[in-house]
């Protein structure tokens, strides 16, 4: 558990009627995205949990000049990135040689298809542990309709432009390394 | 009484015609077109523990409360 410096008394216009809605609306994003993220379930309950306990202590200090929705990602991505470093996961990957993504023969406009939509998860887990951690988190960010480029770049300190560009080659690498033998590319 | 074979035979055929159809739905194939696609529909299906829920409100319960301002400890 997260232990921080907190301010009870900084969280004048909170309540649990208030944060129980603000889970309902966003704990399904932020569950997946730390699935995703750390690639198992325990951790990402464990992560979810802690994430929403510190939003409830730190509301106080949410400004309010962004979407809480972002600052709640800013957080999760944090919390997440924390435990990644402390458990030396994926280091590996993390150091992957980008060009070799930028050399892999594909055809970016070749659709995906699976047979089994149950296995699914688990493919794109194998796919995305492949992917550099940033890939990965970018590529899990932009699937949600929800958040723009520029709220993106809010919440991985990058300009909108740059985050193009990385998406443009995280979207490669992920073709790239998305199971042959589920994938039928025409 | 024995049973008409060739009554069996059909019935035992409808059966087995039943059972490759539903085998047949459920290797339906799913198409995405794009990695996020795939990825927000994979989202839309996991579920979140309701566990996350109850360990959260039991947590919250053992949060300190917000001081009470000091008007209201005087007045009450």
């Amino acid at each position: 558990m997260d232990s921080e410096n907190t301010s009870a008394g900084a969280r004048p216009h909170w309540d649990s009627d208030a944060f129980g809605g603000l889970y309902e609306q966003h704990s399904r994003c932020i569950y997946y995205l730390a699935l995703r993220l750390l690639g198992n379930p325990t951790q990402a309950e464990d992560a979810t949990h802690d994430v929403f306990l510190k939003a409830f202590r730190k509301i106080g200090q949410f400004r309010g000049d962004s979407d809480i929705r972002t600052w709640l990602y800013r957080i999760a991505i944090n919390h997440c990135q924390n435990m990644l470093t402390a458990w030396h996961r994926r280091n590996i990957v993390s150091n992957a040689d980008e060009s070799l993504w930028e050399t892999t023969p594909h055809r970016s406009d070749s659709p995906f298809r699976i047979l089994e939509t149950k296995e699914l998860g688990e493919r794109i887990q194998t796919t995305l542990d492949k992917l550099p951690e940033e890939y990965r988190l970018l590529l899990l960010l932009v699937a949600n309709e929800k958040l723009t480029y520029e709220e993106i770049g809010e919440v991985t300190h990058q300009t909108a432009d740059a985050i193009r560009g990385k998406l443009h080659r995280a979207r490669k690498a992920f073709a790239a390394a998305f199971p042959k033998s589920t994938t039928t590319q025409s | 009484m024995k049973p008409d074979p060739s009554k069996l035979r059909q019935k035992q055929h409808e059966e087995l015609s039943v059972e490759l159809s539903q085998g047949n739905s459920l290797k339906k194939e799913c198409e995405f077109t794009t990695v996020e696609e795939m990825i927000r529909f994979d989202a839309a299906q996991t579920e979140v523990p309701v566990e996350i829920a109850e360990r959260l409100s039991a947590s919250i319960q053992t949060e300190p409360k917000p001081p009470r301002t000091w008007w209201r400890r005087f007045f009450g």
